[in-house]
């Protein structure tokens, strides 16, 4: 068995976490041996970073357990490991030195990740936008330091406070520009779509699930603990956090609907949902919406890109437009997607709706009632391109004859599905299940915590649902209207075959165009506003950049021509402007 | 029992829900100076429908369509109370509030959608499109008055906020009704937002496939899912029921206008429907929200 050896790696860092989990260590160290008087590093099992270990760690043993024939290229489970290392770097990190550097290992170990697959157009895309991000850390963190001299997270509030206006604005706009690449807020996106649609179809659910989540637990740290967001309610802060969550949720969801290739419309479905995140934690107590959106958001794009990576491992075919009628060949893995976009369409009774239910009443208990209808428009807009997903792979019709041949999915690429989805069930029959840990989470934080009820309710201030009740009562309902529908005495004849339908009175055949997958949404672009948002593309604002700084590189360019001795001159005279600088 | 109060619940709304729609075919046809069918005449249809002695399927997720459909349907009236003021028919009102309300009611659609896609006619998935995009744009002015009305009553109860009107909310917060009933024509299906099933357009939109007693599910599913709506909105915006009387005559006057509304106007196109419904009566809500929390303080 080869899955056996491929597992031991992820059981390993399961039980890692685990025991840290359980232990609530503290670890600190001065560097002061290595040279550098005056600061401390550690690492600390908070509450809040362990929710987040236990996403990775869940993940990775997720991931693992996917397997087929085909094996991922050579050294890709030894980087997804080192990458796996890097985020509980940053998660367990106490200090922004030791989260810098984790960052910057998670950056380059996708980058190397992505390079087997990438495209060199994408790949270049991607490395630009890391580095912008790494680098508008690393600032920030150098404008923290460099009046508390202190990386220490607990020191950093403090430090924060002693910034001037502007510096402690540089401060906020900076880190939001760092977190916002990663998680791909809508204008921030545009190395996204492309690397999660161009990766390996191993990585893309880690990618999707916890990598973005890294800046979402970033985010947290900084406006929770170095800003405090429940000091500013109507801060430009959280004005731009709502208005740019939103934008990403309604444009995005829009965008969705208009790609033809499963993973692209994945990856847009993953910037709105993000969007919800950032826009919830515009306000302090949208911390616990926020949580638990990035556990339901985890789980849900690890079900979707595995069950899409089984799609394409059994039909090599990634768009809509060459899939469609693989129902009843694969119904299991069907079945497995409609549970996931349940879940992504956040209807009761799965989890998914649990999660939207909290960020709903954050946002009403705080007033913030135009966003939030705003915030339901995306959520129902979403449909659409949820609609599209299932029906351009499953529903429909096959568009080519080999798609009848198809069988289903192995084994390796069900188990962790089934394991998702039961998972998935179970959170929304029980949504209170992990309202205890969230309120430690929120207790350490210093947080209002949610109301405590049974685990089959969600409690927040303006009432809670039962989702034991909710789950019972659809399941019932479902069953008795079931078994009316069949205890009836009319016959059930199948249709003949796939062309038995009504096709206003002529007869379809093979010939006939019947699957409307890759051309629905189209007509959306008829709309006004929506065919605003389809036609524009932040591609022009960085196409616009990029020509003005090789507008700019082209003075230097005249100067600097690659003439010898024009560039020995140059050399020379630079020296020389040195040595008189150092002399004064 | 909880059980026989869910059975009265279900029995009103499919007995009125059915009186209703034959109503809306009877009234509908005066109004084109017809005199159109008895009002139990579509009652009778579904009957005849239930016993048809054939009828075609696609396979299992054929059968699972209009059954997650009638589900979301019946789920959706159980978690609305019929009275403010009594225990007997609040169904399961006390374990969820209006959001899940709000998401229930898409459950339908979703169900429907799975059942058209699998059936494989292309027509039908048009029309479920179609469907889905007016749905989102219908929704907008919707969700904005309810959250105004949620943010109001501080609570998200919809027997407390029934309770509370001492003016009924249409009266106290007319621009907000004013946007709403536009978002309930479209929900009703009428006139001019009716262009999902639209018999001339499309093939019969997305009921094309289903005959016989998957039919006969539908239409049930449609009866009683309408009755649900109106009992949703008298609760929302009519100052909620005491008895069944109250029920009664206030959903027959919003389905009478939402009737008359939609036999006056012609038909939109789809994209036309979106675009009136995000700018006109979501602007009319958006200042009537603006109004109506402001005003209060």
């Amino acid at each position: 068995m080869k899955i056996i050896p491929a597992l031991i790696f992820p059981l390993l860092t399961v039980l890692a976490v685990f025991m840290i989990v359980t232990s609530q260590g503290v670890w600190q160290m001065d560097l002061v041996v290595f040279g550098l008087d005056n600061i401390t590093v550690g690492l600390k099992a908070t509450a809040l970073a362990n929710f987040f270990a236990v996403l990775i760690a869940f993940s990775l043993f997720a991931v693992s357990l996917v397997s087929g024939k085909q094996t991922p290229s050579k050294g890709f489970y030894f980087l997804l490991y080192l990458l796996t290392w890097s985020l509980l770097l940053i998660v367990y990190s106490a200090d922004y030195l030791l989260f810098f550097v984790g960052w910057e290992v998670m950056s380059i170990t996708t980058y190397l990740l992505l390079s087997y697959t990438l495209s060199p157009k994408a790949l270049v895309k991607y490395i630009v936008f890391a580095i912008a991000s790494a680098m508008s850390l690393l600032a920030a963190i150098m404008i923290l330091y460099s009046t508390s001299h202190s990386f220490l997270y607990a020191d950093a509030h403090q430090a924060y406070l002693a910034l001037s206006d502007t510096l402690s604005v540089l401060f906020v706009v900076l880190m939001l520009f760092a977190f916002f690449v990663k998680i791909g807020v809508i204008g921030f996106h545009y190395w996204l779509v492309d690397a999660y649609a161009e990766s390996d179809d191993f990585f893309t659910p880690y990618l999707s699930a916890v990598v973005s989540k890294m800046a979402v637990y970033a985010l947290i740290i900084l406006l929770v603990t170095v800003v405090d967001i429940s000091l500013l309610p109507k801060s430009w802060i959280a004005y731009t956090l709502a208005l740019l969550g939103l934008l990403s949720s309604l444009i995005a969801a829009f965008k969705a609907v208009n790609e033809d290739s499963m993973k692209r419309l994945l990856a847009y479905s993953s910037i709105a949902q993000l969007g919800y995140i950032v826009t919830v934690l515009s306000f302090a107590d949208g911390v616990s919406g926020a949580l638990y959106h990035s556990l339901m958001h985890t789980l849900v794009k690890l079900l979707l890109f595995i069950n899409v990576a089984g799609i394409i491992y059994v039909t090599s075919k990634s768009k809509f437009s060459e899939l469609g009628g693989l129902i009843y060949r694969m119904p299991q893995s069907f079945v497995m997607l409609l549970i996931g976009i349940i879940v992504l369409a956040g209807m009761p009774p799965l989890g998914g709706f649990a999660s939207k239910y909290l960020i709903y009443n954050t946002l009403l208990e705080n007033g913030n009632l135009l966003i939030l209808s705003a915030m339901m428009f995306a959520s129902a807009a979403a449909f659409l391109y949820i609609y599209k997903l299932i029906y351009g792979i499953y529903l429909g019709h096959p568009t080519s004859q080999k798609l009848e041949s198809v069988k289903e999915v192995p084994v390796g690429y069900l188990i962790p599905q089934y394991i998702i989805a039961t998972i998935l069930v179970v959170m929304g029959t029980l949504p209170g299940l992990v309202t205890p840990y969230l309120n430690t989470i929120l207790i350490e934080l210093k947080l209002k915590t949610l109301p405590l009820a049974s685990s089959a309710v969600l409690n927040t201030e303006t009432g809670g649902y039962n989702g034991l009740i909710v789950m019972a009562a659809f399941v019932l309902i479902f069953i008795v209207i079931l078994f009316v529908l069949l205890s009836l005495s009319s016959k059930v004849r199948e249709a003949k075959d796939r062309f038995d339908i009504a096709y206003c009175g002529e007869v379809p055949n093979e010939g006939t165009h019947l699957h409307y997958g890759f051309s629905m949404g189209k007509e959306l672009g008829r709309v006004g506003f929506i065919g605003v948002i389809l036609q524009n593309s932040s591609r022009y604002f960085y196409d616009f950049i990029s020509k003005q700084l090789f507008a700019f590189a082209g003075i230097f360019r005249k100067i600097y021509s690659g003439n010898l001795s024009m560039n020995f001159n140059i050399m020379a005279l630079f020296v020389l402007a040195l040595l008189w600088w150092s002399l004064k | 029992m909880i059980i026989f109060d869910l059975m009265g619940m279900l029995l009103s709304a499919y007995i009125v829900g059915f009186i209703y729609y034959g109503l809306y075919r009877n009234i509908t046809a005066r109004f084109q100076r017809r005199i159109g069918p008895t009002v139990l005449q579509s009652f009778y249809d579904s009957i005849k429908f239930f016993s048809k002695k054939e009828s075609i399927s696609h396979g299992w997720m054929f059968y699972l369509g209009p059954v997650i459909m009638m589900t979301g349907a019946i789920m959706t009236l159980f978690f609305i109370p019929f009275f403010y003021n009594s225990e007997s028919f609040s169904g399961l009102s006390a374990y969820g509030n209006l959001f899940v309300v709000l998401y229930l009611m898409m459950l339908g659609p979703l169900g429907n959608a799975m059942g058209v896609g699998v059936s494989g006619s292309p027509f039908a998935v048009m029309g479920v499109t179609r469907g889905l995009t007016r749905m989102f744009a219908m929704e907008l002015p919707f969700y904005i008055a309810v959250i105004a009305l949620m943010s109001l009553n501080h609570s998200a109860d919809i027997a407390t906020i029934a309770a509370n009107q001492t003016t009924i909310n249409a009266f106290a917060y007319p621009l907000l009704f004013i946007g709403v009933l536009f978002s309930f024509v479209a929900m009703m299906g009428q006139s001019p937002f009716d262009v999902v099933g639209a018999p001339v357009e499309v093939y019969s939109g997305p009921a094309a496939e289903f005959s016989g007693k998957f039919l006969a599910l539908l239409m049930s599913q449609s009866a009683i899912f309408s009755f649900a709506k109106l009992v949703l909105m008298v609760n929302l915006f009519l100052g909620g029921a005491e008895g069944f009387f109250e029920l009664l005559g206030k959903t027959f006057v919003l389905f009478l206008f939402v009737i008359a509304f939609g036999s006056m106007y012609g038909r939109f196109k789809t994209p036309q429907s979106v675009d009136f419904l995000v700018k006109v009566p979501t602007a009319i809500a958006v200042v009537g929200l603006i109004l109506a929390t402001t005003g209060g303080q």
